[in-house]
């Protein structure tokens, strides 16, 4: 192999080389790229079922609420039942205990 | 056998291929890491979200129960005041038609004039009636004469309005103690509607 050969080889060997670099360099900026995507919709997805549970997790509560509140009313009409009628026995002797005040006219 | 060119040319192919390949490691690691980071923040984010949503779940569930306590609360008062009302009411009916009842009016009225009478304080004082009461003033005067010995009375020959009760005043009329049956029970009124709540609900 004549010196100019030798040179010629050693060029193209370099020039191959630096072609490596530059497509793994390519290739490292597409990962990069590609991450920033992927990331993204990760992130998306994520939040995406969290807001989802977290709607869920209130709509549960609020059904919740409603039966506990529709329990409760339940329950206080019918004391309420006991108390109207406990008092409606006790309405006679109410106004003779007012009346008994105003005779005193004690104001 | 490799000549001298060849293997120069080889360890620059060789040298260049191992720096492409940690140029990706690099790259491939370092994506690693930051989408790690990055579900982490993510996993924050979305925990942030979800005890919100379990704050949210709470209000909302103590709120539907607060507002069923309060509507029965409401509910509950304005039952009671309905049977309070009823109840004063009554007891209003019955003060009015007690003047039907001397048995029971004429001692009432001589309590209400003598009460007005030291109320006032008054060596003089003139008593107001109603049409009905000025055709009993022979009988009242002298009870009223028993405990008001020391005070000169007059008897106002105008009529007031009022279903029972009396006026008493100064003779000029600038100092009077109000004291009909309108006026006591509106002046009872509170306290009727405290004795009652006592009495109906044991409040």
């Amino acid at each position: 192999m004549s010196g100019l050969e030798t040179v010629k080889v050693i060029v193209d060997a370099e020039r191959q080389a630096a072609k490596i670099i530059d497509d793994a360099n390519a290739q490292a900026a597409n990962i990069r790229k590609g991450i920033g995507t992927g990331i993204q919709e990760q992130r998306q997805q994520m939040l995406e079922a969290a807001r989802k549970d977290a709607a869920a997790i209130v709509a549960r509560a609020e059904a919740e609420g409603k039966l506990e509140a529709d329990a409760y009313q339940k329950e206080s009409a019918q004391a309420l039942q006991v108390l109207v009628a406990k008092a409606s026995t006790r309405k006679d002797a109410a106004v003779e205990k007012l009346l008994a005040i105003i005779m005193r006219a004690e104001k | 056998m490799m000549s001298e060119t060849e293997k120069f040319t080889e360890d620059i192919l060789s040298n260049a291929r191992g720096k492409a390949q940690s140029i990706i490691d690099e790259a491939e690691t370092e994506a690693q890491k930051a989408s790690e980071e990055a579900k982490t923040a993510a996993a924050r984010e979305a925990e942030s979200i979800m005890q919100g949503a379990r704050a949210d779940a709470d209000a909302v569930k103590r709120r539907e129960i607060s507002e069923a306590r309060h509507r029965a609360k409401i509910r509950e008062q304005e039952e009671k005041d309905k049977i309070m009302q009823e109840v004063l009411e009554r007891a209003k009916k019955r003060t009015l038609e007690l003047v039907k009842d001397e048995s029971k009016y004429s001692p009432l009225l001589t309590h209400l004039i003598e009460s007005g009478i030291n109320e006032l304080g008054e060596k003089d004082v003139m008593i107001h009636l109603n049409a009905r009461d000025l055709k009993t003033i022979t009988s009242l005067e002298p009870k009223i004469a028993r405990f008001a010995a020391h005070v000169k009375v007059e008897w106002s020959r105008e009529p007031i309005e009022a279903s029972g009760g009396a006026i008493i005043s100064s003779p000029d009329g600038k100092m009077r103690i109000v004291s009909t049956l309108e006026q006591i029970f509106d002046a009872l009124e509170s306290r009727l509607l405290i004795e009652a709540s006592k009495s109906l609900f044991g409040e």
